[in-house]
């Protein structure tokens, strides 16, 4: 019984309400037109059944002229066919499944990560140099070319990882770093000059000198060199170089100092405009691009849930602070203590750590615009650098190795 | 009507059922709750104390309350309610 009546309700039925008081005739002629009906009850005003949606339409031919309500319908083939009148409701569904696995299979922006700002805008350019611009459908990016292309191009990468999360492509990149060959302490090795000086004190502890105190020597010029000859013998042999070589040199500096500057102060002033963003590209709702004559910028960016990471959709809160020009003159000892100060941070940078100035020399000078310091400082300072007698065993080639071994 | 009970006869000694070669109605009866007609006419009267069913050359009235007809087609009619009486009309 429970499989008749799914069958029925998958087939689709109608109640009928038969108010005529001659209901019997009825019933007997939809038993002889083989009509099947069920449930039937006795209502105060005539019967109450249920029949088959498609035997209702024969019913009604039937009945025409009976006095009958219709009180309900039930059934999925019914449900089917409301649907099949909402076409409207149909095809919106479809256009948003459509519409869903277009917008899934699309990737919408590149996100480089491991690299500067700059080295990210050169590999989006390389990208779209080999036709690879956003948006794209994923499956025609291939990963291991879009890796190919990108350590093609560009030398300084050591690592590039590109694989697609989500509607963006992720490169995942690791730069060459800048390898500083350390040399051990067992390895044959010279004393080279790092500068221009004259040789003041020298201390060797293991090598052969090939300078003395006094010498003018030049960048690149051996100092120790590395290679000493056997006691007792005609022959030679390397020797790791050990020693401090120091050099007077000399630094010649020269500063300049504006006496009048300009300066943008800012006032208490400031004003906002509205933008919405789209694929980095800003457009104005509100407010003013440009409210002041000197301004300082700041933006803020509001990121819509949800609909900002699939469409690349944002607003921004541009504020303009304005600011205003004014003109200060700085006197003679601010300038000069300015420019000494630059002086001896630029000498820093210069020397190595365990320098000693020996003497200094400042003239300074002034026209109707600038300051100027000419300075002359003289310097006590390390200038050997170890350097290998040969190559590395990196970069030997293979025909050398050969040689080697032989 | 003694060709007719010639069939009956020949079915009872066949051991065929009866129904199969005869225009009788069946009925079956499930405790006081249910009436299964098969072989029927058609319905003459059907009220909530009283239901007719037509068959051959007899009518059959079922007395009592509730009654409601589960099903009917062309062959069988099923009536559920409180039986209480069941009257065969033969046709005079």
């Amino acid at each position: 019984m429970l499989i008749f009546k799914l069958c029925n309700f998958i087939k689709g039925y109608v109640v009928i309400n038969l108010k005529t008081a001659d209901y019997e005739k009825t019933l007997n002629l939809l038993r002889r037109k083989n009509i099947r009906i069920w449930d039937i009850e006795k209502l105060d005003e005539g019967i109450k059944f249920k029949i088959l949606y498609e035997d209702y339409k024969k019913y009604t031919e039937i009945v025409n002229n009976q006095n009958y309500e219709l009180i309900n319908k039930k059934g999925v083939s019914l449900k089917y066919k409301d649907l099949k009148l909402r076409k409207g409701f149909i095809a919106g569904i479809i256009i948003l499944i459509f519409c869903f696995f277009i917008f899934s299979s699309l990737v919408f922006n590149i996100e480089v990560v491991g690299a500067d700002n700059n080295l990210s805008n050169q590999i989006i350019n390389i990208l779209n140099e080999n036709n690879i611009s956003m948006p794209q459908v994923s499956s025609t990016l291939n990963d291991k070319n879009i890796e190919t292309i990108l350590l093609k191009n560009l030398d300084n990468l050591k690592f590039v990882e590109a694989y697609i999360e989500g509607s963006k492509l992720i490169i995942f990149v690791k730069e060459k770093e800048n390898e500083n060959i350390e040399l051990k302490n067992n390895e044959p090795s010279s004393i080279v000059s790092t500068k221009n000086a004259i040789v003041n004190k020298i201390i060797t502890k293991n090598g052969q000198t090939v300078v003395r105190e006094g010498d003018v020597v030049y960048e690149g010029q051996t100092l120790v060199m590395g290679i000493v000859k056997k006691r007792n013998s005609e022959e030679f042999m390397m020797v790791p170089s050990d020693g401090t070589i120091y050099g007077k040199t000399y630094y010649k500096f020269e500063l300049k100092e504006e006496k009048a500057r300009n300066v943008l102060i800012s006032t208490n002033k400031n004003k906002k405009s509205y933008f919405i963003k789209i694929n980095d590209k800003n457009l104005k709702i509100i407010g003013d691009t440009k409210p002041f004559e000197n301004y300082n910028y700041r933006e803020e960016e509001i990121r819509i849930p949800i609909i900002s990471r699939f469409t690349n959709i944002s607003f921004l809160i541009g504020k303009y602070y304005e600011e205003k020009q004014e003109i200060i003159n700085i006197d003679e000892i601010t300038a000069q203590n300015k420019m000494k100060i630059k002086l001896y941070d630029d000498l820093i940078k210069m020397c190595s750590n365990d320098s000693k100035i020996l003497n200094t020399s400042f003239d300074f000078q002034d026209d109707e615009k600038n300051y100027y310091l000419n300075a002359q400082i003289e310097v006590i300072e390390d200038i050997g650098k170890k350097v290998r007698i040969y190559p590395t065993d990196e970069k030997i080639s293979d025909e050398n190795k050969e040689n080697i071994n032989d | 009507m003694k060709f007719k009970k010639l069939r009956n006869k020949l079915a009872d000694d066949l051991e065929i059922p009866n129904n199969v070669v005869s225009d009788n109605f069946e009925m079956r009866l499930q405790g006081n709750n249910k009436v299964i007609v098969e072989n029927h006419l058609g319905i003459t009267i059907y009220e909530n104390d009283i239901v007719g069913i037509k068959a051959k050359d007899q009518t059959i009235m079922i007395k009592g309350s509730k009654f409601k007809i589960e099903e009917i087609n062309d062959y069988i009619v099923i009536v559920k309610g409180v039986v209480e009486e069941i009257k065969i009309i033969t046709k005079g």
